[in-house]
């Protein structure tokens, strides 16, 4: 959060609210940040010398701060940028969890239930990203965000759709 | 209610490809037909296309038993009222892309200038006007499967059948392929039957119908309850 | 590579690699058998001194051609000519199911083979196939010499199964023939690049040029040119004329054999202009695209029917002469108060005529089962394309058409051209022949014991009026010839659109 934060700030000095709005254009797909959360973030930010104030304005309103990234800020934002993710190193996802646990439960009635309802769920949710996307109105962040989204909900289907299988073909081989 | 197969069966040799599959397709609608290969999606497809004749049950498009026509009262059919996409290979080689999207029409007795003048039309649409008077080998796959939408799309059909149109393509190329398909589908009022083996293609549809060994899956993962066996 | 490796990988392949196997063989045999028998025809001994009498005659045979040594040498002429579409042939097989062919070829080479080494595995095929197919055709004619020796009532034999070729000279034919095949089949592979992850086949783009048609300008001209050359220059030395002829019928069919591109591509253009319908505009973009497919044995059949139409120039031709001299002959008969004998050399010269309109029928023949497997190549490599276009509604009938056109419509007019071209070659020998016209003794009553007594008054001296008569152009033996040829060419493509049906079997869209 506080290098997406960095990197908006990046493009030129901003205020809490350009900064949210900013954050959600950007980010269509992620969940909405909240005004609090944004004003935490900035005076960490100031705190650790990576933004500063930079004026006041009071454009027919209540007095607003806006502020700028630091020469630090810039730098901390470069080391971010260049930091090789670790490629998820701990698998931690509900889905993983449950069909785990559907399949340890001595139930194939309900784990066949959990898995169709399961995939009719991703396959609405693909279908309806998919139409976002297709919409000629789309901007590029809308674009990309679903593409990752995407690309997501298809990974869980294919592993959904292996592990089945994997389940059945090792149940035949014990038979 | 336009296109509808009902409790088809068909098998080649001893291998039985569908086992009593019934699907109801409205006009207008987008649906996708997926399953793992060898499914039977393909086969769902040309005996909905009337492109083959299924060895039980029936199809009917508007009211009329298609199962029952001749083989050139089919074809007939498939000239004027649907198109096809397949996933490659479908052009011919030595016609230039305008002539290849205006076969159809020439097959239809249009005049050539015509049929041209119809056929650039569509192109256009598709974004490769500029390809016109190029050959299907001079193009990138991505072109020329927007050039073979051209053709199955110039006689605006009612039913359009694309059986994995963007199967040799790149993520990319595939997405421009299908973003016109659905796009020009939803202007023009053409129902699809698309059959793919991927999820994010049937994502481009409205609903989706999953097979199996043959058979309707409704879980779309291949689990059928111990009621069903 | 070892013998035995390179022997498996040659030989491994499908259905339709065996069939192009045993179709190269069969070519082969069928060619070698052609050389034997020329051989065999060599080999008929000399009988007497040289003087052509007819003490030289071999009275054994039925047929003159093979009784008169100086008639032999045509005949083996014939026969080798005839290997030549037998090898057109055997090169057009080549080509069947050459697609999987280039296909194994390449994995071959992901394998790690060298270009050199897939075009040796390739090559060897041929070598193989066309090695067995010699041994047998030598085996055919060892049985046949022994099957058809059978004498008539006379005594005589229908072929000369009464001599063996020398060892060496079947020797050279049977390893002879497959390295040729050999050598030929690693020639036409020089276009195809065989790469690791497909084939590049460099396609000839150049298209083709006019100066063709001045080759065959040429060609009539050296001919047409020689008797007023005869005449101008009497002193010439008497190789001139045999060499100028030569060249010209060289040229002439030169022209004709490298105009075959130029004539597809010119009537796929015309074909494109005016052609109403699908089916023109199909046919007219794969003559444009691929204006030499097939081009070899179109070649040989083109010059088939080029000889065939100077052979029945120069029938009418002779035929004319024989006329004239009987007419000649008739008036000095009727001068002497005889009945006029025609002699036998019309009928003589018919008989021999007769047999090459034979051999240009058996190449014809064999030069249109040869455009089967082009018909067939060009059906079956595009069977995606066409099984797409019956899904999508094309009648079968509208590519039949196309294919139908394809071959028809190039073959007209190549055909009208040999015909010209080789009709004008034999024209241009003469276009009419002459006969009297001089002063002539004749003994009136024809009794010449009485005649050559001194003073008898029935020895008189008249002038024998000039007869002249024009060769007649030889309209309907050309009409026959051609309207024959485009009767062989369609029905090939007819018999070629059988595959049209298994090619446009809806399944062939699941093979991805």
């Amino acid at each position: 959060m506080p290098h997406v934060l960095l990197g908006l700030l990046s493009t030129g000095p901003k205020h809490g609210y350009d900064l949210k709005r900013s954050h959600d254009e950007h980010l269509p797909r992620a969940r909405p940040v909240a005004f609090a959360q944004v004003y935490t973030t900035l005076g960490r930010l100031v705190r650790d010398g990576f933004a500063a104030e930079a004026g006041h304005d009071r454009a027919g309103g209540p007095e607003r701060t806006s502020y700028e990234i630091t020469g630090s800020g810039r730098a901390e934002l470069a080391g971010w940028l260049d930091q090789v993710d670790p490629p998820a190193p701990f698998v931690t996802s509900t889905l993983l969890a449950k069909v785990t646990v559907a399949l340890l439960v001595d139930d194939a009635e309900r784990a066949r239930a959990y898995l169709t309802a399961q995939r009719q769920a991703h396959t609405a949710r693909l279908r309806e990203l998919t139409a976002a996307k297709t919409d000629a109105d789309a901007a590029f962040a809308d674009v990309i965000g679903a593409d990752y989204a995407i690309a997501h909900l298809d990974a869980d289907l294919r592993w959904l759709t292996t592990t089945l299988e994997r389940v059945a073909t090792l149940g035949g081989d014990q038979k | 209610m336009i296109i509808e197969g009902r409790s088809l069966v068909r098998s080649y040799g001893a291998t039985p490809a569908l086992r009593g599959v019934s699907v109801a397709v409205d006009e207008g609608e987008i649906l996708a037909v997926t399953g793992p290969s060898g499914c039977g999606k393909s086969t769902l497809l040309h005996c909905l296309a009337g492109i083959m004749r299924p060895d039980g049950g029936e199809v009917i498009y508007r009211d009329q038993r298609v199962s029952d026509l001749s083989e050139a009262a089919r074809a007939r059919l498939r000239r004027t009222d649907f198109g096809v996409l397949f996933q490659f290979g479908q052009l011919v080689m030595e016609l230039t892309a305008a002539e290849n999207v205006a076969l159809p029409l020439l097959l239809a007795g249009t005049g050539r200038r015509e049929a041209r003048t119809a056929a650039l039309s569509w192109l256009d649409r598709l974004g490769v006007r500029d390809l016109a008077d190029q050959r299907p080998g001079e193009v990138s796959g991505g072109q020329q499967q927007r050039v073979a939408l051209a053709r199955a799309l110039v006689t605006e059909p009612r039913v359009l059948f694309a059986d994995e149109p963007t199967g040799a393509l790149d993520t990319l190329a595939g997405e421009q392929v299908l973003g016109h398909l659905t796009r020009l589908a939803r202007e023009q009022g053409t129902t699809v039957i698309l059959v793919t083996h991927d999820a994010r293609v049937a994502g481009y549809a409205d609903r989706e119908l999953c097979l199996r060994d043959g058979r309707v899956d409704a879980s779309g993962l291949g689990l059928v309850s111990e009621a069903a066996r | 590579m070892r013998p035995t490796t390179l022997a498996r990988l040659a030989l491994a392949g499908s259905r339709t690699d065996t069939l192009r196997v045993v179709l190269t063989a069969a070519s082969a045999a069928l060619a070698t058998l052609l050389f034997v028998l020329a051989a065999a025809v060599a080999t008929i001994p000399h009988l007497g001194d040289s003087s052509g009498g007819s003490e030289t005659w071999a009275r054994q045979y039925r047929l003159q051609v093979l009784v008169e040594p100086g008639l032999r040498p045509g005949v083996i002429m014939a026969l080798a000519l005839l290997t030549i579409p037998v090898l057109a042939l055997a090169g057009q097989c080549g080509r069947l199911g050459a697609p999987a062919r280039d296909r194994r070829l390449a994995t071959i080479r992901l394998a790690g083979a060298t270009p050199g080494q897939a075009v040796l595995v390739a090559a060897a095929e041929t070598g193989v196939a066309s090695g067995l197919g010699s041994v047998a055709g030598l085996a055919l004619y060892l049985v046949g010499r022994r099957v058809l020796h059978r004498p008539d009532a006379d005594g005589r034999l229908l072929l000369p199964t009464d001599v063996v070729p020398p060892a060496w000279a079947l020797v050279a034919i049977v390893l002879g023939l497959p390295l040729l095949a050999t050598g030929v089949a690693a020639l036409l592979l020089r276009r195809v690049a065989f790469t690791p992850y497909g084939i590049a086949r460099q396609v000839r783009r150049r298209s083709p040029r006019v100066w063709v048609g001045l080759l065959m300008g040429i060609g009539v001209a050296l001919v047409g040119s020689g008797q007023a050359v005869a005449r101008w220059a009497p002193d010439l030395p008497d190789w001139v004329l045999p060499v100028q002829f030569f060249a010209g019928v060289l040229a002439g069919t030169c022209g004709l054999v490298f105009g075959t591109g130029w004539i597809s591509a010119a009537t796929g253009r015309v074909l494109l202009r005016f052609g109403r319908g699908p089916a023109a505009l199909l046919a007219a973009r794969r003559l444009m695209a691929d204006p030499w497919s097939g081009s070899r044995v179109f070649a040989v059949l083109l010059v088939g029917v080029l000889f065939g139409a100077g052979a029945a120039g120069l029938r009418a031709h002779i035929m004319t002469i024989m006329a004239v001299e009987a007419d000649s002959n008739r008036w000095s008969a009727q001068a002497q108060g005889e009945q006029y004998l025609p002699d036998g050399r019309a009928d003589f010269h018919a008989t021999a005529f007769t047999l090459v309109d034979g051999v240009v029928a058996v190449a014809v023949g064999l030069s249109a089962a040869a455009m089967l497997v082009a018909v067939a190549e060009g059906i079956v490599s595009r069977r995606r394309a066409y099984a797409s276009l019956v899904a999508t509604g094309v009648p079968r009938r509208v590519l039949a058409r196309a294919a139908l056109l394809q071959a028809l419509a190039p073959a007209v007019p190549a055909v009208v051209l040999a015909l010209t071209v080789g009709g004008a070659l034999a024209r241009a020998f003469g276009d009419e022949a002459r006969s009297g016209g001089y002063d002539n003794t004749i003994c009136v009553g024809g009794d010449w014991s009485a005649c050559e007594e001194p003073g008898s008054t029935k020895l008189v001296e008249v002038w024998v009026p000039e007869f002249v008569r024009a060769t007649p152009v030889p309209f309907a033996h050309l009409a026959l010839l051609g309207a024959g040829t485009l009767a062989a060419v369609a029905l090939t493509v007819a018999v070629g659109l059988l595959f049209l049906r298994p090619a446009t079997d809806l399944t062939e869209l699941r093979a991805v």
